[in-house]
């Protein structure tokens, strides 16, 4: 009933969810392996895993473009949740291989062969054979799916308590959270972190029990699942903020000390957004990584994070269909360019390669964006929308643009 | 028929003269010493081996002719040869030439000259010529040219050996150089302390190194304390024991058992493996010794199997718990040192320690200097932008990458100009003025337009960082660029054997010192120094005095940059140069700004040597794992800010932020 009467009062949430649906349904008919198989089995990775890196930008718009935190660490959150999933993935799979193998054995296997065998094989490569103490709950997928959510949302809480009631604020924030997913990943690189250091969890698109059922099937299965979480996701995340909640958090954002003033506690409404946005994080990335098939800890450097600051901006934040739209966009062009696909432009003296000269694209387009066009592509949806509303209707401004996301100085 | 005989007779008598007077010729070649030994054992001479050649060096050593070093120093380097036609061994004149020029050993004379095909060379293996040039070491400690016995004394350290010792202290006497004098007392004293014959001897000679913290020193001592762990029924009474070991505490009691296999004091245990090994062997049926073989899917139920097999005598029993650990509990463990003597080892052992300590303390010093080293690289890449965020309130993503302009800068100088000193001096200056003007270009067109929107700001100039790395890596290539230190900036200056600093990084270090004086004065000493705390403090009420805040921020920025330039000129000096050089710096300029706080040199210096220090002190306690190190590091970082949010020097005014 809620759900319905909000729905109403938001048209705009129940035109993005037909729009995804309608997305879902032409992609899984396009695919290989349920429809006439124009798309490849690898771009419909491609395109769940977009949708994946959708729902994490909304993530960061809610933290960011409507709280005014920019966090430069939420991919530390995105890769967390897909290590989390990846190691009952990982164990779970590298099991039946194991138990396939003792079988042959003249002896039944005992459990600690088994252990020792799995612990060797995923191990073997960083030099060990021991099953380290973080692993315990690799065998259950249950407690794996609750660490996804937990465990980013631990860290969230422990850091961002540690953070707001020190009252950092501003970039000093920024370079705070980039400082946590540098150390994270620092320690990740190290071989004796428990997680295969650089080597990463590998193998992770096959899914165990269902060896036998073709990637083809399985990557739709992911995208029906990521487009489903980006559906729930956004809906969440648009009740999140139409409410109270949500004022009080905007206000935050555009001026901190006058809200605290008001008598809201503001680091518990600054807790509660960064570590609610730090679970979305880590579900997507829980969806991202068996797409990806691979994790490691270069996933999570500083610069991922940054990019996804980017791709927010440039989509528009303080709008979860901007953070949407820039998601999209930008990961598919930069796909595009730098597999090699965009077509080279010769200019006589010199061919612009895109695989080289797609990043100093990317920089100095992003500046442009951030000088001339402030409220990024999202702002130019909203200035159609409000010329069209202006002609035929009052305005009912559905998700109320952002002012300038500043703190005084 | 008489006549006949008779000339039989004189042609026997002529060829017996000939024959004697050849005898006598070849007697009078062996008369030298050298070679009378050489000929008495030729065989071994012919055909050397490192075991046989010992004794015939000893015999020549013995002849004391003063030409024995010449002679073993040719043979050494393969230039003695032998003649074919009658087996003596010759020195050649020139070894190129045919026919050869032959020196007789002994006396140095020509002794002819031979066709090259009809002489062989000696071609002593390698071994060989390492016990030769152990004998040689002798003649070279009293060799009239210091630079040989330098040499010779350079071999000993090398490689000791007891038979050194004796030489050694002959040729102290003689000694006249008092370098080499001392170098020879204090060799002597080495080779004392392990080889001398005479216990007292050696403790004196090891007590005489107490405090002496040289790697030589430590070198010759460790070696005295080498122990080997025993075990034994009960304690053997002419061992030198250097300690007991209890099992279960000092030793695990697996491996003090696993001791007593190996001494054949105890029967070998049956591990997991030959266990399941002996089970499948006596796999019957899907049975082993009656138990079905898919119910061993555990080790007790294996066990109970194997116990079950060995009731059948099919395989040796296993040993208990019991019997292992009562089998450690009727043994000794103990570590015996090689070294036979009690003395010795207790007084090495104390020398040792009161080393050690010394060493210590000079290792806290050297980490010191490590670590001043590394701050003021730190605040050479840190205080630029320390400048910029605490006077315009913009953190500036691309400031490591002025630190890559710099870098590339003075590769690109190098380039050009091929005299490495010319090239550094020049690329300072060119560096600092190519950041400069790249930073007022980055003010003028983006910075600038905005103002009071820190977090776009930091986006922007991300963008910006972005963009210029990957042009960096389209002009230059991937590959590491190097840029060459000149000269006299090799190498190192060293206290002693544990403390040194390399003169690249005493360089560095005079550069942040040159660089703080210099902004100090430029912040508190001139016109624009006030202007820009002027701005710092409040830019409003700083406008309304008739400053221009525009005009001091951009000059503000420029400066950051330029020094940032300047920052990369001198970590290229010891780093290569990559397109990722700035960003691998840039996490920790920011840190070193964050501790140390905005606006203020003395924070970014406060900063900068914390973070320095500290990183060098976590790699200390854990010098395996650098990314531990930093990860600690980091953690922190975080946790200091808990306590100190604004940094050591919390500014006040306008750009301490809300």
């Amino acid at each position: 009933m809620i759900e319905r009467t909000f729905l109403l009062r938001h048209p705009s949430v129940m035109v993005f969810i037909a729009l995804l649906a309608l997305f879902t349904i032409g992609a899984t008919v396009l695919s290989e392996g349920f429809g006439i198989g124009l798309i490849s089995t690898s771009f419909v990775k491609t395109l769940g895993k977009t949708l994946c890196l959708c729902l994490i930008a909304i993530a960061m718009d809610l933290v960011w473009g409507y709280c005014g935190i920019l966090s430069l660490g939420h991919f530390a959150f995105f890769g967390l949740g897909g290590y989390m999933i990846g190691m009952w993935l990982m164990y779970e799979r590298t099991k039946s291989i194991v138990v396939e193998q003792l079988d042959a054995a003249a002896l039944p296997p005992t459990p600690d062969e088994v252990r020792e065998a799995i612990g060797s094989q995923i191990f073997g490569v960083v030099g060990g054979s021991d099953i380290p103490v973080i692993w315990m709950f690799a065998d259950s997928l249950i407690i794996q799916l609750a660490l996804v959510v937990l465990v980013p949302g631990l860290l969230a809480l422990v850091f961002g308590w540690l953070a707001f009631r020190s009252r950092v604020t501003g970039v000093y924030l920024s370079i705070l959270t980039q400082a946590m997913t540098l150390a994270l990943s620092l320690y990740l690189f190290q071989n004796d972190s428990g997680l295969r250091g650089n080597n990463g969890l590998s193998g992770l698109q096959n899914i165990p029990g269902a060896e036998t059922i073709s990637q083809d099937v399985v990557s739709i299965w992911f995208l029906w699942a990521s487009a489903f979480a980006l559906g729930a996701g956004y809906l969440f995340a648009a009740w999140m903020v139409s409410g109270k909640f949500g004022n009080v958090v905007r206000g935050i954002r555009d001026d901190e000390a006058r809200v605290r003033f008001l008598g809201y506690n503001v680091e518990a409404y600054k807790l509660v957004v960064f570590t609610v946005t730090a679970v979305i994080a880590g579900i997507a990335g829980a969806l991202y990584y068996p797409q990806a098939g691979i994790i490691n800890p270069a996933e999570i450097a500083p610069i991922a994070s940054i990019y996804l600051a980017v791709w927010v901006a440039i989509g528009g934040r303080g709008r979860l269909y901007g953070a949407v739209i820039g998601a999209a966009l930008v990961s598919l062009v930069s796909t595009w360019f730098t597999s090699g696909q965009a077509p080279d432009i010769p200019l006589g003296f010199y061919t612009i390669e895109w695989v080289d000269w797609w990043l100093v694209l990317l920089g100095f387009g992003f500046v442009l964006v951030t000088l001339f066009a402030p409220q990024g592509l999202g702002g130019l949806v909203d200035a159609l929308v409000r010329n069209r509303q202006a002609v035929a209707a009052p305005p009912t401004a559905p998700v109320k643009p952002a002012e300038k996301a500043s703190e005084a100085t | 028929m008489h006549r006949g005989i008779g000339l039989i007779m004189v042609r026997l008598f002529v060829a017996l003269a000939i024959a004697c007077l050849g005898a006598i010729g070849t007697a009078h070649a062996q008369t030298g010493p050298i070679q009378a030994v050489l000929q008495e054992n030729r065989a071994d001479v012919e055909r050397a081996s490192r075991r046989t050649v010992q004794p015939v060096l000893d015999a020549i050593v013995a002849t004391g002719s003063e030409r024995v070093p010449l002679f073993l120093e040719r043979w050494r380097d393969r230039v003695v040869y032998q003649r074919d036609a009658d087996g003596l061994f010759f020195l050649v004149e020139d070894e190129d030439a045919d026919p050869m020029r032959l020196i007789d050993i002994d006396t140095g004379e020509i002794a002819g000259e031979v066709p090259e095909d009809d002489m062989s060379q000696l071609r002593p293996n390698s071994g060989v010529r390492g016990v030769i040039a152990t004998a040689l070491v002798q003649f070279q400690l009293s060799d009239p040219d210091p630079e040989r016995r330098a040499a010779g004394l350079t071999a000993i350290e090398r490689d000791p050996e007891a038979s050194h010792l004796t030489a050694l202290r002959a040729s102290i006497e003689r000694e006249a150089d008092p370098a080499l004098l001392a170098r020879k007392m204090r060799l002597e004293r080495l080779l004392t302390a392990t080889f001398d014959e005479d216990e007292a001897a050696r403790v004196a000679a090891i007590e005489s190194f107490a405090g002496d913290i040289a790697v030589d020193v430590r070198a010759t001592l460790n070696p005295l304390l080498a122990t080997r762990t025993r075990a034994a029924e009960t304690l053997p009474d002419n061992a030198n024991i250097a300690r007991v070991l209890e099992p279960g505490t000092d030793i695990a009691i697996d491996d003090a058992y696993a001791m007593l296999v190996t001494a054949d004091l105890a029967p070998a245990l049956i591990d997991a493996d030959t266990r399941d090994a002996a089970l499948i062997a006596n796999i019957d049926n899907g049975r082993v010794a009656g138990v079905d073989v898919a119910t061993l899917d555990s080790n007790a139920a294996r066990d109970a199997a194997y116990a079950a097999l060995a009731e059948t005598g099919a395989v040796p029993p296993a040993v208990t718990p019991d019997e292992r650990a009562a089998a450690v509990a009727d043994h000794v463990f103990f570590e015996t040192y090689n070294e036979p003597s009690q003395a010795v080892t207790t007084a090495a052992s104390e020398t040792l320690r009161a080393i050690e300590s010394r060493v210590g303390a000079y290792r806290v010093v050297d980490l010191g200097l490590d670590g001043l080293s590394l701050a003021s690289i730190y605040f050479l890449a840190a205080i630029g932008l320390a400048i910029t965020f605490g006077v315009m309130g913009v953190i500036n993503m691309a400031h490591g990458e002025f630190i890559m302009i710099g870098a590339y800068t003075g590769f690109v100088v190098q380039q050009l100009v091929p005299n490495y000193t010319a090239s550094i001096v020049i690329a300072l200056p060119l560096a600092f003025a190519i950041a400069f003007l790249a930073g007022v270009a980055l003010e003028r067109l983006v910075i600038r337009h905005l103002m009071h929107r820190p977090l776009e700001t930091l986006l922007a100039t991300f963008g910006i960082s972005i963009a210029l790395q990957q042009l960096a890596k389209n002009i230059f290539g991937t590959q590491a660029r190097p840029l060459t230190a000149p000269e006299w900036l090799d190498g190192a200056w060293s206290l002693n054997d544990v403390v040194s600093i390399s003169y690249i990084r005493i360089a560095i270090f005079a550069l942040a010192v040159i660089f703080f004086v210099l902004l100090w004065f430029i912040l508190n000493r001139t016109r624009l120094g006030l202007e820009v705390r002027a701005v710092t403090q409040n830019a409003r009420m700083a406008a309304s005095m008739g400053i221009s805040p525009d005009r001091v921020n951009m000059l503000t920025f420029g400066l950051g940059s330029g020094i940032a330039g300047i920052a990369g000129v001198a970590i290229g000096l010891y780093a290569q140069v990559t397109s990722e050089l700035g960003a691998s710096y840039i996490v920790q300029s920011f840190m070193t700004v964050v501790v140390g706080g905005v606006g203020n040199i003395w924070g970014t210096l406060a900063g900068a040597g914390m973070i320095g220090s500290l990183q060098k002190i976590i790699e200390w306690f854990n010098p395996a794992n650098t990314l531990a190190a930093q990860t600690y590091m980091i953690i922190f970082i975080i946790i200091f800010i808990q306590f100190r949010p604004k940094g050591i020097f919390a500014l006040r005014g306008r750009a301490a932020g809300d």
